[in-house]
């Protein structure tokens, strides 16, 4: 990865300022993960809870180190020829067609079967080569000149055997690929890989990658996370919002709320022109912050408790 | 830098996988950030070498335990360490600087008293001249540590032994004869005795600040053995004599288990029937082409996720490992998602959405309380699952029934076995007893036996783990 801007990366401290002025709060290991991952070289899998930030993350680094973001969503039956390079076929076709035309030039005068497959030999075989390579989104962050963010999305929904397709890229930021031999990286891109742990990975992807592990935040960092996001919201409410997120995330639910949910919900306070909390309020627009009835069940009756002693 | 690999070696000992690999990571990226500030290493250092969440906690302790010995803040960076080392007379140059907090406090106390002290008389032995000219200790501790190879300590028994040995090779012989003879010679200059108590007292701090330093390294490298040698006894020990205390631990254990099988059995399986061309997809696969076939596509079929019943008697005999077995399918859920369970004494209770709608542990414990203990009859029990779910039983269900088949001189109704065992796709038993106690006495397992596809004995852990790992490979 080309940075023209090595002060940008100086140190985690810059990082995380810097991220922070572009309206992404984070933790200094999150900082430091990225100041680690430019100066090592060495790809982050970012793991943690739905809604914490995780692709973000790598978009908020394309976008501060002027690098071009190559996203690619996994799922099961990714495979090669979507992940990597898939041929023209067409334009192969088209090509055999030219060929056949122009044969006959290439073979006019030639006597006898080995001049002709020896003519044949020192015409140029463009069939498989780079003009007819379609190159998908891990080829494309390989061959990108001045270097890439590449976001490898919920690696834990592809299958094992892709995973183990990735090893190489990973490690050594090349690709094999049959016809034509090894794509080496034109400038090494700073790779991410994010998984919601609905499977564990492999030792050898992990064992090549830092890994970050991103948790919900505290109530003061999202404070200050509500404060980047949302404007106009009011110092008391951001803190009362705050604090009851993080109460609801001690309580046995289903699916805890995620950063981005409450940052909806927040907007969505705004919106209705709430200034304070009360129980009315919550319990209306709690669909919001949580996405299982039986978690609304079990929250609902406990609004007054919860909301009680806030900010 | 040392010292950095020792605390990887504490790692690996705690049982996080540790490659070479990511060691080079880890020190490359500390030579990038430096270790001045505490908080920046502990993130590096977890960043590199922590790959699995689970695996934080024992991070954060260990690096408590082994940074609490580094000075803060001045020089907790080895190489400085090297630099600013004493000239010191224990001939062994390398090292890295690992001094308690209760040794550095002496050492300051003793350079306190050191006020007072006529430096004219000296000390003849090595340790003793050391000591007398305030020398950090610290450092040569560490070597003598390392030379003695503390790091293998696995009982606590050990301890003192290896105190004794590091003093031994500090040179602690050589200074007890100095001190007795000097103690003999009665001709002694007010001086000399001066020295000498100074010196005893010297001796007696450094004695502490060693079994200090070997009770830290205890700490850190013996604890988690000593775990790990019980978590593989445990592993073996037969459930039914398992204690009352040791329920918890085994807990931990049984959904380690079963997490690494799910793991493992994840992925939903796809085989290909190699052969079979699906017509269709290929040439709507290959319409781009002009109707040229580039691509083929293959019919597949899917594996199924295993249906599963299982049944568990709760009497007091099976009860225990009954509580281990659900726990043990509970954990799988994630690849093993239709469960049924029955427990039963003499009434067969379907218990499935009690153990849906509670924790896993709170709904064992109410089982175990509300039926569990009763004397057995398994044909009333056996009639009443005949007439409550054999209509649910289909060629895809595997019937896992965990039981001593000891009837108390009981019908058995083999009749109901047999045609569990004709409407299902297997019927696995599993007998807590080992195979010599079967059929004596009143249990009547080989009236059953001939209604199964198998009967395994289930004692322990192992046994579980292999059955399941059976049922999820060849499902």
């Amino acid at each position: 990865m080309i940075i023209k801007h090595q002060d940008k990366i100086a140190s985690a401290q810059v990082i995380q300022r810097q991220f922070e002025a572009l309206g992404y709060i984070c933790s200094q290991s999150v900082a430091t993960a990225i100041y680690l991952a430019c100066h090592l070289q060495k790809p982050i899998l970012i793991e943690g809870p739905p809604g914490v930030g995780k692709t973000e993350l790598a978009k908020i680094t394309a976008a501060y180190l002027n690098a071009p973001l190559i996203r690619m969503q996994c799922y099961e039956g990714l495979d090669e020829s979507k992940a990597l390079y898939e041929w023209k076929y067409g334009k192969q076709l088209l090509y055999t067609q030219v060929l056949k035309e122009q044969l006959g030039d290439v073979l006019r005068g030639a006597r006898g079967l080995e001049e002709s497959i020896a003519r044949l030999h020192d015409f140029g075989d463009i069939f498989y080569s780079q003009d007819f390579l379609e190159p998908r989104p891990l080829l494309q962050a390989l061959q990108s000149e001045e270097g890439a963010v590449l976001l490898v999305d919920e690696i834990d929904k592809a299958d094992q055997e892709f995973e183990a397709f990735l090893l190489e890229l990973l490690s050594d930021y090349q690709v094999s690929i049959p016809e034509i031999g090894t794509v080496k990286a034109k400038s090494t891109p700073i790779v991410m890989l994010t998984s919601n742990n609905t499977r564990e990975l492999g030792d050898a992807l992990k064992r090549r990658c830092l890994h970050l592990y991103i948790p919900f935040p505290d109530t003061e960092l999202e404070n200050r996370i509500l404060a980047a996001q949302v404007d106009d919201l009011g110092v008391l409410l951001r803190e009362q919002i705050a604090q009851l997120v993080t109460r609801l995330r001690e309580l046995p639910l289903k699916k805890s709320p995620a950063v981005s949910e409450t940052i909806d919900w927040a907007r969505a306070l705004l919106l209705l022109n709430v200034d304070e909390l009360d129980a009315h309020w919550v319990k209306e627009t709690l669909n919001l912050l949580l996405k299982f009835q039986e978690d609304i069940d079990l929250v609902e009756p406990e609004i007054t408790t919860l909301l009680k002693g806030l900010a | 830098m040392r010292f950095i690999a020792d605390f990887i070696g504490a790692l690996r000992e705690a049982g996080l996988p540790i490659s070479p690999a990511e060691s080079l990571d880890a020190l490359n990226a500390v030579s990038l950030v430096g270790l001045e500030r505490r908080e920046t290493a502990k993130t590096v250092l977890a960043l590199t070498l922590v790959k699995r969440q689970e695996d934080r906690g024992v991070f954060d302790t260990l690096f408590g335990l082994y940074f609490a010995g580094l000075k803060q803040p001045n020089e907790p960076n080895a190489k400085q360490g090297n630099e600013q080392k004493p000239t010191d007379q224990t001939n062994h140059p390398q090292g890295a600087q690992a001094l308690s907090k209760n040794a550095q406090a002496n050492t300051e106390e003793a350079q306190r008293s050191d006020a007072s002290f006529g430096a004219q008389a000296s000390a003849s032995s090595a340790l003793g001249q050391s000591l007398s000219q305030q020398e950090d200790m610290g450092l040569a501790i560490t070597q003598a540590a390392s030379a003695e190879n503390l790091s293998s300590i696995v009982l606590f028994t050990q301890k003192n032994q290896f105190v004794y040995k590091i003093m031994q090779r500090l040179g602690d012989e050589e200074l007890r004869e100095e001190l007795k003879s000097q103690n003999q010679n009665q001709t002694q200059t007010l001086e000399q005795s001066t020295l000498l108590s100074d010196l005893e007292k010297r001796r007696a701090q450094l004695f502490e600040q060693v079994t200090d330093y070997v009770e830290q390294q205890y700490l850190i490298f013996a604890k988690q053995k000593g775990l790990r040698f019980r978590d593989q006894h445990m592993q073996q020990v037969k459930l039914n004599q398992l204690e009352q205390a040791d329920y918890q631990r085994m807990q931990r254990l049984v959904q380690k288990a079963a997490r690494k099988l799910a793991a493992q059995h994840s992925h939903r399986r796809l085989t290909r029937k190699r052969g079979v061309l699906d017509v269709r997809k290929t040439i709507a696969a290959n319409a781009a082409f002009d109707g040229a076939l580039f691509h083929t596509r293959w019919k597949a079929t899917r594996v199924e996720r295993p249906k599963i019943v299982v049944i568990c008697d709760v009497s007091g005999s099976v009860s225990r490992v009954a509580r281990f077995l659900l726990l043990f399918l509970y954990s799988l859920q994630d690849v093993i998602p239709k469960v049924r369970s029955f427990v039963f004494a003499s009434q067969m209770i379907e218990v499935t959405e009690l153990l849906q709608q509670q924790q896993i542990e709170s709904a064992l414990e109410t089982i175990m309380q509300r039926w569990g203990g009763m004397s057995t009859d398994y044909g009333k029990a056996l009639a009443g699952f005949g007439s409550q779910s054999l209509t649910k039983l289909d060629k895809k269900t595997t019937v896992i029934m965990l039981g001593d088949a000891r009837n108390n001189q009981g019908d058995g109704r083999t009749d109901i076995w047999q045609k569990v065992y004709r409407q299902s796709k297997r019927v696995l038993w599993l007998n807590p007893e080992q195979r010599s106690s079967w059929d004596t006495g009143d249990s009547i397992m080989s009236e059953y036996s001939p209604w199964c596809s198998s009967v395994e004995p289930c004692r322990n852990l192992k046994d579980i783990e292999g059955i399941f790992s059976r049922i999820l490979k060849y499902s």
